[in-house]
Formats: C-alpha cells, sequence, structure tokens
C-alpha cells in the first residue's frame, strides 16, 4: 500500500517537473529537450525498483533495475562481445547489403515503369513474409555464424528502402527537370545532381525504418541456431537459465544501439538533408 | 502509462501467486516441457482415459516451446507444477525459485551425441577441434558437465570443441555445418534415420553410456506449496493418476501415439514419428513407479558438481526432492 | 489493373530463379541419398562432396537434378510442391481441421484484428496526446522510438508469464504484443498527420473562432487522413507479425508460427513453407482490404490518393 502511494508520488512529481520544464520559458533550450525525456526514462525506473522491492517479486520474473545495472557493469567484456556479433557483423552487414540492393533496384524500377508497377507489390508481399519463418530457413541454407543473420537483415529492410527510394526519385517537379534538360544533361547527370539529391529526405526516411528493423532481425534470427556469441543467443540462453537481468541488460544494450544507430542516421540526415523544409 | 499497468498487473499478479495456484482443491495445470509429443503420453493419455477424472480432478496440460521457461510460469503462478530436467531444476533453486521434485516417471536418460562417422570420431577425446551442436534451454547443462570433467573447452580452437547453439532440428548434422548434433534417442535421433541416413554412416555416444546422465522429465512444484495440504492431497491423486497414464503408455503405444495426434493442436505431427517416440520413451519410463530413487538423484548431482571450472551448481541442494506426495500416491 | 502485366512478369521473373536455384541449394542432400540408392555420385565421399559448391556438384551429376525437384526434406523446395502443399492444407481439408491452413490463419488472425485495434486506438490516442501537449511530445515521443528498439520476443515471455498468472491466457496475451508492434507506426503516421494543416489553414480556423476540439475535428482530423492509412497500413502488417512471434511463448501450439516452428521442428520443410507463404498472402490479402478502404474514403472526402 505504502509502496504504491510511494510510486504514485514519484510519477506524479516526475511529471510535474517535465511540465514544468516544458512549458517553461527555456523549453527550446536543446539541454531541456533532452532533459525531458530523460526526466520520464528515470521517473519509471524509479517506480520500477519502488514496486519490484516493495511487493518482493521474484527476480525470476521480473528484476530490479539495480540488479541489471549490476550485471551490465559485471558482464562488460561479455556484452561489447554479443554487441559486436550481433549489431556490427549482423545487423549492420545486412542492413548496408540490403541498402544498396534497394538503391540499386530502385534505380533500375526508375528507369522503367513497368517495372515500377511490377516490383512494388511484389516487394511489398516479400516485405510481409514473416521473420520467424524465414530466420530458420536461411540459418538452413547459410549456417549458424552472422551470415544467416544478415541475410535475415538484408531480406528485412529492402522493402522499406525501396519503397522510400523510388517515392524520393518520383518526387522531383517538372519545372525541375526541364531546366535539367535545356542544360543538356542526360540521364545520370539528371540522376546524379538533381534527383537523387531530391530523393534523399526520402531515402533517409526509408533508413530510419531499417535501423530498427535490422536490430529486431539479427536479434531475433539467433533464437534459431547461432555460435555461442550474440544478443540473441545470450537473451535466449540466459532467459532458460533464468537469469533475467542479463536478459534485460542485453535489452538495455539493445535499446541504446538502436537509439544510437536512429540518432547517427538522423544526424547525417541533418547534414545532407539541411535545405529540407523539416530540417529549418 | 504502459510501464504503469505493466507495474499494475504486476502487482496484481504477483499479490495473487500463491491463492491461484492453489484456489481450487480439484484443479491441477501442468506445464509441458516442450510441444505436444509422446514424450509427454502419460499426462494426455490420463487425461484421455479419465484417469485424472477418475481421482476427481480438472486437469488443464499446457504446452511448451521454444519460448517458454518452465520454472517462470511455475513462478508466476501460471501452472501448478511444471516438468523439468533435474540439472534445470537444480539451477533454479539455486536462483532463488525453490522448486521441488515430488516424482520421477522417467528413469534413464535418452540424451545422445550423434555424430558422422567419416569425420573420424571414435571416442570422447576425437572430439578436440570439432564443431558439436548444443541445445541450450536448460539442455546445455549435462552436456557442459560432460566436457568439464573430460578436461575439454568448450572455447573452440584446436584443443577445444566448437559449440553450436542448435536449433530445433538436425539440418546442422544433415548439412555438415556440425559435426555431431544433440539429438534425444526418441526424437531427433529418429528424424536423422528418417532424413535416409544409415544408422552405420553414424557413430553415437549416449550419455547413459558415458557414465554423464542426468535425470530428466521430472515433476516440480514450487516448495511453499507442500505445506498446504489441499495442495498435497491434490498433487498425490494427480501423481498416481500420472503414473497409471504413464503405464498405459507404455503398454500401448499406438493408442498412446493416437491420444496425442489428437491433442495434437498444429496438426502437422505424423503418427509414425509419434509411434516410434513412444516406443523409445517407454524404455526411459519402464522401471520408475514415479518414486524418485534417492541413488539417481545422488548420481545426477554428482554429475553437476563435478564439472569443474563451470559447474552447473555451486553446491549440494538440500531439499531439492520429497518422496512425501509418491509416498501417497503409490500405496 | 494496367499493374497487373508488370507484376506477373515479376513474378514470372522472380518463379525462374526460383526454380533454377533449386538444384544447387539441394543437390548435396540428394547425392548423399543417392549414393545410399547405389546411384553412381561424384566425387564419393560425403566430405569430399562438402568442397564442393552446389553448381560444381550439380554439373557433374546431371542425371541427379531431377531427382532435386521432388526431393522429400529440400533445403529449397521447388514452386510446384509448395503450392501443392498449400493446396492440400488450403482446400484438401476440412476449414476445422487442424491440418487445414484455413483454421491456423483464422488462429493467427483473430489476435491481430484485435492486437491492430488496441494498437491503433493507443496510437490514436498517443498521437493526440503528443500534437496538443508538450509535456507528451517531449517525453512520450523519444520512448516510444526506444521502445520499438527494444525485441519483443524477449519481452513477449515475461508479458505472456505475468498475463499467465492473472489467468489471462489465449487471446488477449497475443493480441497485447501484437499492438506493440502495429502502435508505432500509427503514432507517427498520425502525429505527421495532425500536424500537417500548414499555417494558412489553422489561421482560418482562428479567424472562424474555432475552440481547439473543433479545430481538431473540422480540420486536423481530416487531413490526417491520407498519413493514417499509410500507417494503418503498416500497422496491420506488423500486428501479423507480432502475433505470429507472440505464438512461440504461448506454446506454439496453433496459428501460422505454430506451423512454421513444428514443421522446421519436426522435419517437414513443406509445412514451413507453406505456412510462411500463407502468412505472407494473408498480409497483403489486408494491406489490399486497407488500399480499397482508403481509395473509396479519400475519395469521398474529396482528397485524392497519392
Amino acid at each position: 500500500m505504502m509502496a504504491t502511494v510511494a510510486a504514485l508520488l514519484v510519477w506524479g512529481a516526475g511529471w510535474w517537473l517535465n511540465v514544468r520544464l516544458a512549458t517553461g520559458p527555456h523549453s527550446d533550450r536543446p539541454v531541456v529537450r533532452a532533459l525531458i525525456p530523460a526526466i520520464f526514462g528515470i521517473t519509471v525506473i524509479l517506480v520500477w525498483e519502488l514496486l519490484v522491492w516493495a511487493f518482493e517479486i521474484n527476480p525470476v520474473i521480473l528484476p530490479a533495475p539495480s540488479s541489471i545495472a549490476e550485471r551490465i557493469l559485471v558482464e562488460g567484456p561479455r556484452l561489447w562481445a554479443d554487441f559486436q556479433q550481433t549489431i556490427i557483423k549482423g545487423a549492420m552487414t545486412g542492413y548496408v547489403f540490403g541498402g544498396l540492393a534497394a538503391f540499386g533496384v530502385a534505380i533500375l524500377a526508375d528507369r522503367s515503369d513497368f517495372l515500377t508497377r511490377g516490383i512494388l507489390p511484389v516487394g511489398s508481399f516479400m516485405a510481409a513474409l514473416p521473420i520467424v519463418g524465414t530466420a530458420p530457413i536461411f540459418v538452413k541454407w547459410l549456417g549458424s555464424d552472422w551470415e544467416s543473420k544478415a541475410a535475415v537483415v538484408a531480406v528485412m529492410v529492402f522493402f522499406p528502402i525501396l519503397v522510400n527510394t523510388v517515392a524520393g526519385l518520383k518526387d522531383t517537379s517538372a519545372m525541375q527537370r526541364d531546366l535539367m534538360r535545356t542544360y543538356g544533361a542526360g540521364y545520370w547527370p539528371t540522376l546524379l545532381k538533381l534527383r537523387l539529391p531530391a530523393a534523399m529526405p526520402f531515402i533517409f526516411n526509408g533508413l530510419k525504418i531499417a535501423t530498427t528493423l535490422a536490430l529486431i532481425g539479427a536479434i531475433v534470427a539467433e533464437f534459431f541456431g547461432s555460435p555461442t556469441v550474440g544478443m540473441g543467443f545470450r537473451i535466449s540462453t540466459s532467459f532458460g537459465q533464468l537469469a533475467l537481468d542479463m536478459v534485460w541488460a542485453e535489452i538495455v544494450i539493445a535499446a541504446l544501439a538502436g537509439s544510437g544507430f536512429y540518432g547517427a542516421i538522423t544526424l547525417i540526415e541533418k547534414r545532407v538533408t539541411f535545405w529540407h523544409p523539416s530540417q529549418r | 502509462m504502459k510501464k504503469m499497468m505493466m507495474a499494475a498487473a504486476l502487482a496484481v499478479g504477483l499479490g495473487g501467486t500463491t491463492a491461484f495456484a492453489d484456489g481450487h482443491a480439484n484443479t491441477v495445470t501442468l506445464q509441458l516441457q516442450w510441444v505436444t509429443q509422446a514424450q509427454f503420453a502419460g499426462y494426455y493419455v490420463a487425461l484421455d482415459k479419465g484417469y485424472y477424472e477418475a481421482e476427481g480432478l480438472d486437469v488443464t496440460i499446457l504446452a511448451g516451446g521454444p519460448d517458454i521457461a518452465p520454472p517462470q510460469v511455475l513462478a508466476g503462478g501460471g501452472a501448478d507444477a511444471m516438468l523439468n530436467w533435474m540439472p534445470s531444476a537444480l539451477a533454479a533453486r539455486e536462483k532463488g525459485l525453490p522448486v521441488v521434485n515430488i516424482a520421477q516417471p522417467f528413469k534413464t536418460s535418452g540424451l545422445m551425441l550423434t555424430c558422422w562417422k567419416d569425420t573420424g570420431i571414435t571416442s570422447v577425446a576425437d572430439f578436440k577441434g570439432k564443431t558439436i551442436g548444443v541445445w541450450f534451454f536448460g539442455n546445455e547443462y549435462p552436456f557442459l558437465s560432460w566436457m568439464s570433467q573430460e578436461g575439454i573447452s568448450t572455447d573452440g580452437g584446436e584443443d577445444g570443441v566448437t559449440v553450436l547453439k542448435q536449433g530445433f532440428n538436425v539440418d546442422p548434422l544433415l548439412n555438415r555445418e556440425a559435426d555431431c548434433i544433440s539429438t534425444m534417442t526418441y526424437n531427433e535421433y529418429g528424424q536423422v534415420l528418417d532424413a535416409g541416413v544409415n544408422p552405420d554412416e553414424l557413430v553415437t555416444f549416449k550419455y547413459e553410456e558415458q557414465g554423464v546422465a542426468t535425470l530428466e522429465d521430472g515433476i516440480y512444484v514450487l516448495e511453499e506449496n507442500l505445506d498446504d495440504p489441499v495442495f498435497v492431497d491434490k498433487m498425490v491423486r494427480f501423481v498416481r493418476a500420472s503414473m497409471a497414464g504413464w503405464k498405459y503408455a507404455e503398454a500401448n503405444p499406438e493408442e498412446a501415439a493416437g491420444i496425442i495426434l489428437d491433442n495434437d493442436e498444429t496438426g502437422a505431427q505424423t503418427e509414425a514419428a509419434q509411434v516410434r517416440m513412444m516406443g523409445e520413451i517407454a524404455k526411459l519410463t519402464a522401471g520408475s513407479n514415479g518414486a524418485l530413487d534417492p541413488a539417481d538423484y545422488e548420481r545426477t548431482v554428482a554429475t553437476l558438481l563435478a564439472g569443474g571450472s563451470d559447474p552447473v551448481i555451486s553446491a549440494a541442494p538440500e531439499g531439492a526432492w520429497t518422496h512425501a506426495i509418491t509416498d501417497q500416491a503409490l500405496n | 489493373m494496367k499493374s497487373v502485366l508488370p507484376i506477373l512478369t515479376v513474378i514470372a521473373a522472380i518463379l525462374l530463379f526460383w526454380v533454377v536455384c533449386v538444384v544447387p541449394m539441394n543437390i548435396h542432400l540428394v547425392a548423399d541419398q543417392a549414393q545410399r540408392d547405389e546411384l553412381i555420385v561424384t566425387p564419393e565421399t560425403p566430405s569430399a562432396r562438402q568442397d564442393v559448391s552446389g553448381v560444381g556438384l550439380a554439373l557433374r551429376n546431371t542425371h541427379l537434378i531431377p531427382l532435386t525437384y521432388n526431393f522429400v526434406r529440400p533445403n529449397l523446395p521447388s514452386p510446384h510442391q509448395v503450392a501443392g502443399e498449400m493446396y492440400n492444407t488450403i482446400f484438401g481439408q476440412k476449414i476445422t481441421s487442424k491440418r487445414s491452413l484455413v483454421y491456423h490463419g483464422w488462429v493467427t488472425l483473430a489476435p491481430t484484428l484485435l492486437g491492430f485495434l488496441i494498437g491503433t486506438s493507443l496510437g490514436i490516442f498517443l498521437a493526440v496526446g503528443i500534437v496538443y501537449s508538450r509535456v507528451m511530445d517531449l517525453s512520450v515521443m523519444p520512448w516510444a522510438i526506444v521502445s520499438q528498439t527494444i525485441p519483443i520476443l524477449a519481452l513477449a515471455p515475461m508479458v505472456i508469464v505475468v498475463l499467465g498468472s492473472m489467468g489471462i491466457q489465449g487471446l488477449f496475451p497475443k493480441s497485447l504484443i501484437s499492438a506493440y508492434l502495429s502502435f508505432f507506426p500509427v503514432v507517427v503516421g498520425m502525429v505527421k498527420g495532425l500536424r500537417s494543416p500548414d499555417a494558412m489553414q489553422l489561421d482560418l480556423l482562428r479567424t472562424y473562432n474555432a475552440s481547439k476540439s473543433q479545430g481538431f475535428w473540422a480540420l486536423r482530423l481530416p487531413a490526417s487522413a491520407p498519413y493514417l492509412f499509410a500507417s494503418l497500413k503498416i500497422g496491420i502488417s506488423a500486428s501479423l507479425v507480432g502475433t505470429i512471434v507472440a505464438e512461440l511463448p504461448t506454446g506454439a501450439r496453433a496459428g501460422f508460427g505454430a506451423r512454421m516452428l513444428v514443421g522446421d521442428q519436426y522435419g517437414q520443410p513443406l509445412v514451413s513453407w507453406a505456412a510462411l507463404f500463407a502468412a505472407a498472402i494473408t498480409a497483403a490479402a489486408l494491406v489490399g482490404i486497407f488500399s480499397l478502404i482508403e481509395r473509396i474514403t479519400l475519395k469521398r472526402m474529396g482528397m485524392a490518393a497519392t
């Protein structure tokens, strides 16, 4: 009872603090903008810790944030090895390959309206193939190591990047294309100097969507066969060993990696598409 | 918001843990270790043939699967009893979840390593430098223990074995990604044969014959529930009916396989595979009337403790099993 | 309708590629089996064959190529094998039978629809909150993004154990996980959509002295319709994937996910492949239905669908 009241109080305090910050005079400063979600997150963690402690929730079901933090500190090297296996070797490789493939197909489709109308519906069918089905098949084909995970990721990110690139390449107005024709520019110079830069906002939209898909794809694919390293491997085996704090430690790393990846793409987007209204 | 709701749900859920577990004096929920298959024939037979009903019990059997840890379900109060392998249960005890073995229908272990003969493997020492597939989720303990006892590292390289987390099928062997894979006598070994492989192309190592076997499917409950006489009475009746189910299944494998198929909700199991499985399972349950043999228990604990550098459990468990239920059930 | 020919062409090209790939993918297993059946295979030992590529092995053993198309446990089933299995399990079984893909399709579809409903409602609710409350915008939106980086397969068992301990099993836990995956696209789309009216239109409403609520119903909500539909289409697909993922921690008893898993486990790849394709077709059909609804609705609202 007391704990629930305390938890509600903490929640209320965090919310009140955020309201003050968000509606106050400094609400547009970057520091404040970073502080508000941080306070929200910290409030959630505090409430979580309180409830786990007060209701004596078995750590086998839900560990307390403090034990998760401890696990992260203790298992640093192992978490780093898992990170390299899953994120760098699996997710990143698949992301790059899938992105390049999607890009290539989009340029091909751009040259032919016929192809575009054919590829997009078929691509959406491929995007609908559930990972629970494709992952075991890729593991069967490519073995248990990171290659099969990269393949799963490549298939998952292919369609979002393709759709967005195609949409972006169509986004130039007739006047702009006419201008290029008055300069005597052929297909490739027009592509490189006008249409690709104009497509960048769309392409980055697709790339951002693909970052979370890549992460999830690599981790889930490891459930179906992997060497004894990797985030998905660690999550599934720690779960079987009831080491829930390790499971959550990996989840935290996954969330950090995913947000970091997403943030990095957003930063690049800001530099490349500085001219777009949404960035001004 | 979502986290708040989860926290509230958790609070409600955990407050009701023990209440749910023995809330009704005649309902029992059993959490299986894997999907519906003949490995659990005794329970399905008891359900189908009315043995539970005859004892006045309303039993629900929950199938397991790849993402379900039975100890966790037990901890969350979603089941009264679970099936588990002893190494996994003892490790759970050490992790702070006091589970107790109340019955042991499986006397011997069906775990084995199946290797290609043309890899040149003839004995354990030949494992060095090879790739071996191991399941996890509680099934890795016997293997890790064994390797530790033999002094073979599991980190790969020339002098160690490279361990592969095997998925849920025998493809790593067929595709020659692994030199050996973990198989159960009653399931995956048969699948390898079904894929057309001749037995003389294979070399097998049964954990029983290597002296590193551990006890497998046993019935476990939470320790605190054993203080409740209503719960104990419920379990006595449950174990009695379940063992009757097992003995019937051993004697009538085809009928048992048919009952499994009726209860298989995926519709993907085949009769041939289940009949074969039942035949092999009968060899593992033969010799047990349900009561845990303390000598078998001691052997399992010794195997687990002997895992030198990376023991599965760090100390001999106390109070991990009880005859209280089987004493009453088998009289 | 003018898209039919291009789609068929692309499908034909993919089918051709698939048919060609069947040979190198299956040749190793076929060679192993052929050797047991006393056919001549070059090279002679399995370990020597390991060093030869699929294409190389096929070229050296052309008499084995037809066998790769009818293999019982193929690495890559031939299209006619998958089509045959799908035909058998969709039309060749009673709809209520456990061996029918239609039955399993319904088992997967029911939580998908419920989860989609929950996810969409939650998404719209959050989006309205984010647009109208600065606090929610700044505090909740980043966490909504982070929530998508958390692998749901890790969280799902815990959610299901907690709900199971409260006696809630079956449809609802799967729907929750399904909703988890579908709420985010809806949030993102609706936020963009609710913010899409430009300054001139907002000013116009101010000259009408419209209250916030009137502004919402008259301008923001209708303006968000195209964005909403785009998000709904992504959301329904994500819901289906979420339900299939949720079938793993709930015992893989029934549904497409269960079929994929059990087929994979018990050495019946055709069962797995048939379920995989059936799931994708279901998702495509759902997206198609939403596209149709979108076209009708937007036409009636006077907005041409882009």
